[in-house]
């Protein structure tokens, strides 16, 4: 028990936190049996210190230290051995090293700069807009909307089940007083699928999708010198069979190319992407393999509040959902026509995407007319993107009560059903 | 280490195995102080106060700049020995720093030597300095800088190192060395020897005055009329600082200033000596902060 015990000490030992500290003093006291108590007048739950840098050598050429280090041990007047690295001869991975960025395999002298899930670009959609080099039109595309007004496409009760959907996210999903913000967005976006899923008897073609989650994308293009790669797991992503259809006609997709990119001088288009040395070229994966079934990336939706640790605020969140989306239709363009850059697409990629913080949505079409990034001429991709589209006003638990007057009254206020009707036609959008 | 050098003194006390004592000395003499002696089994009972090594620096020792705010430790006017050194200070609300970066002429990796312009993307409170800190992002990185009088976000300003001919008409924000400038702006965030880093006239509202410029120096009058001559390729930012009114500011009760760290002063009726009262005299020399070559030398 000693060699052991000793050994986990010594590991522990930097690491240690108080809750250990006693367990370990108890058994090895416990052990002995005479329980002695030993306290320390000192903090016992500090910080790891930084390790200490050793004192400079001072290399005089010619002259050479006696050291004794032959000798084996310690003598007073002599300097002491430079300490020798040693390196064990097997590979043991709990004492791992990585190498230093410049000594791996992968180091190339070029920058790359990526883009993640838990990006902050500081100009926001400008920014997206100049790097996947879109044309952004605010508001979704009559066709769209003329789906949503249809009543064919409406499902029964539509108003009531959507209040009811909400209703269960927001009040009766919990066994506490109200459901944290991270469990009701999550919950209303499943609710909201599986109702908008229900219209699968009267639109079979809905029955050719799949949702799928926690997929690695990884798509690389050039713009101008440098190197942009997105990297990361988004959010859920709707597949389907067939791909979407495409939003804008050839005139239109010909127009883009009188478009001049908003630049924002003098903040760099590259600013808070990750910059890294150590890459691997281009790589270009949809993040599904090669015989998935459903292989068109159909809707993308996002959380705001899926990473606990990263806080977006709405522009920079609506900037992860463009990037994102680009990167999917543009790792499908890669699979489809190649990773040389193509000036116009025969057939453009169409990708949707639709971003929620649980109350306030956002919706995205993208559509992907060129592969030709590098230059700032030419034909560009196009957007439409709506902005801040509220599904409701209040939910509330408690009412709001001023000055003995109800001024926000419990339970679900100001519904808005332009919301899930623009939701709906995004969803049935390639399948009516 | 105390308690260390007393448990090895004990050990012939102890009925532990030699091995495991032996071993845990040797990882000891690694770690130093910081390793818990109570690893040490069966030992007699007794309380020590080693002498901590307090790691109040420690959140100063970061090389990489970021413009995250960093958690602080307060000192509460004590030093490196634990005594107090500065009295009147402790307590107040608890305040992260932001890492002001007073080399306002500080190139990029790839861009030196050309004059640059940035953004201004914030202007917000800052805990630990009477001024406002203004958030500027230019190229590629971005960084906190004290802010001037109407620096507003959305402004773009301009910093350069080069001395020409002309001097500049300066906008109010922009950096330039003492050189360019006409005599009389009003400058701030003063550097006294070129790259160093600004360290004067830094506080809300303040401004110091360039007077003249003499063959290769500038003399510019601080905040206290105080003159200095320094070099002019020192950098220096156009106008004055912002939050003017700070000392127009009332604190009002006890407990605004116990809020900011002031801790009361000592009650104790002291006679006041030859340094009390108001004093009238002379401005003091001016202050020179260039090697001049020594006449004699000649």
């Amino acid at each position: 028990m000693f060699p052991e015990t000793a050994q986990r000490l010594k590991t522990a030992a930097p690491l240690f936190s108080h809750a250990a500290f006693l367990t370990d003093l108890k058994r090895l006291s416990a052990h002995g049996g005479a329980r002695r108590h030993l306290t320390v007048g000192r903090c016992l739950t500090a910080k790891v210190p930084p390790p200490r840098k050793p004192r400079e050598r001072v290399e005089i050429p010619g002259l050479e230290m006696v050291t004794y280090g032959e000798r084996m041990h310690y003598v007073p007047g002599l300097a002491k051995p430079a300490p020798q690295h040693w390196e064990r001869d097997y590979k043991d991975p709990r004492y791992y090293k990585s190498p230093p960025a410049h000594e791996m395999r992968l180091y190339k002298d070029k920058p790359c700069y990526m883009f993640n899930q838990r990006t902050s670009a500081l100009e926001g959609v400008r920014q997206a807009a100049w790097l996947t080099k879109t044309q952004v039109i605010p508001g979704l595309p009559a066709q769209l909307l003329s789906l949503a007004e249809n009543p064919e496409n409406q499902i029964p009760d539509q108003d009531e089940r959507v209040q009811n959907a909400i209703k269960h996210a927001r009040f009766w999903d919990t066994t506490e007083d109200r459901p944290r913000k991270e469990k009701y967005s999550n919950t209303l976006l499943l609710n909201l699928l599986h109702l908008c899923a229900t219209l699968q008897c009267s639109h079979p073609a809905l029955g050719r999708r799949m949702l799928a989650e926690n997929y690695s994308l990884a798509t690389t293009w050039k713009r101008g010198e440098d190197l942009l790669q997105i990297r990361g797991q988004n959010g859920l992503l709707l597949n389907s069979t067939d791909p979407l259809p495409q939003m804008s006609g050839k005139q239109e997709v010909a127009d883009t190319a009188d478009h001049v990119l908003d630049a924002f001088y003098p903040v760099s288009p590259t600013i808070d992407l990750q910059k890294v040395h150590v890459y691997k070229e281009e790589v270009n994966h949809t993040g599904f393999r090669d015989d998935y079934p459903y292989p068109h990336a159909h809707t993308l939706y996002f959380l705001e509040s899926a990473d606990p640790r990263c806080k977006l605020r709405p522009e920079q969140f609506r900037t992860k959902m463009i990037m994102f989306t680009f990167g999917n239709a543009l790792a499908r363009a890669h699979k489809l026509y190649g990773t040389r850059p193509q000036r116009l697409l025969d057939r453009p990629v169409t990708v949707q995407s639709v971003g929620t913080n649980g109350r306030i949505f956002q919706f995205m079409v993208f559509q992907l007319n060129t592969t030709d990034l590098s230059g700032d001429d030419g034909i560009k991709n196009q957007m439409w993107l709506e902005e801040d589209v509220e599904l409701y006003d209040f939910a509330k638990v408690r009412p709001l009560i001023k000055k003995k007057q109800v001024k926000i009254p419990a339970g679900l206020a100001g519904y808005k059903p332009e919301a899930f009707s623009k939701f709906l036609a995004l969803y049935l959008h390639g399948a009516v | 280490m105390a308690l260390s050098c007393l448990t090895r003194a004990l050990r012939s006390l102890t009925l532990s195995q030699p091995a495991l004592v032996s071993s845990q000395a040797a990882a000891w003499s690694k770690l130093g102080a910081q390793v818990p002696s109570s690893a040490v089994i069966q030992c007699r009972g007794f309380l020590t106060t080693a002498s901590l090594e307090q790691n109040r620096v420690r959140w100063k020792q970061r090389e990489k700049y970021t413009i995250r705010p960093i958690g602080m430790k307060k000192t509460g006017g004590r030093d490196h020995t634990g005594r107090i050194r500065t009295h009147g200070i402790g307590g107040g609300h608890k305040q992260r720093y932001r890492w002001v970066d007073f080399h306002r002429l500080r190139y990029e990796a790839n861009r030196e030597g050309q004059p640059f312009e940035e953004k201004v993307v914030e202007v917000r409170y800052d805990p630990c300095r009477s001024a406002d800190i203004a958030l500027v992002a230019g190229g590629e990185r971005k960084r906190w800088i004290i802010a001037t009088e109407n620096m507003q976000a959305g402004d773009i300003i301009k910093t350069s190192g080069v001395i020409g001919r002309m001097a500049v008409s300066a906008n109010e924000g922009d950096a330039y060395p003492l050189g360019a400038l006409p005599v009389g702006t009003l400058v701030n965030n003063l550097e006294l020897r070129p790259g160093k880093g600004s360290e004067y006239i830094r506080a809300a509202g303040t401004s110091g005055v360039l007077l003249r410029k003499v063959n290769g120096t500038a003399i510019v009058q601080l905040p206290s009329k105080q003159q200095v001559q320094v070099l002019e390729t020192c950098m220096v930012t156009v106008g004055r600082i912002s939050n003017v009114d700070h000392n127009k500011r009332i604190i009002g009760k006890a407990g605004r200033n116990r809020w900011l760290g002031i801790r009361p002063s000592s009650g104790l009726w002291q006679r006041k000596g030859g340094w009390a009262g108001r004093k009238i005299k002379p401005l003091p020399p001016m202050k020179v902060y260039i090697n001049l070559p020594s006449v004699s030398a000649s």
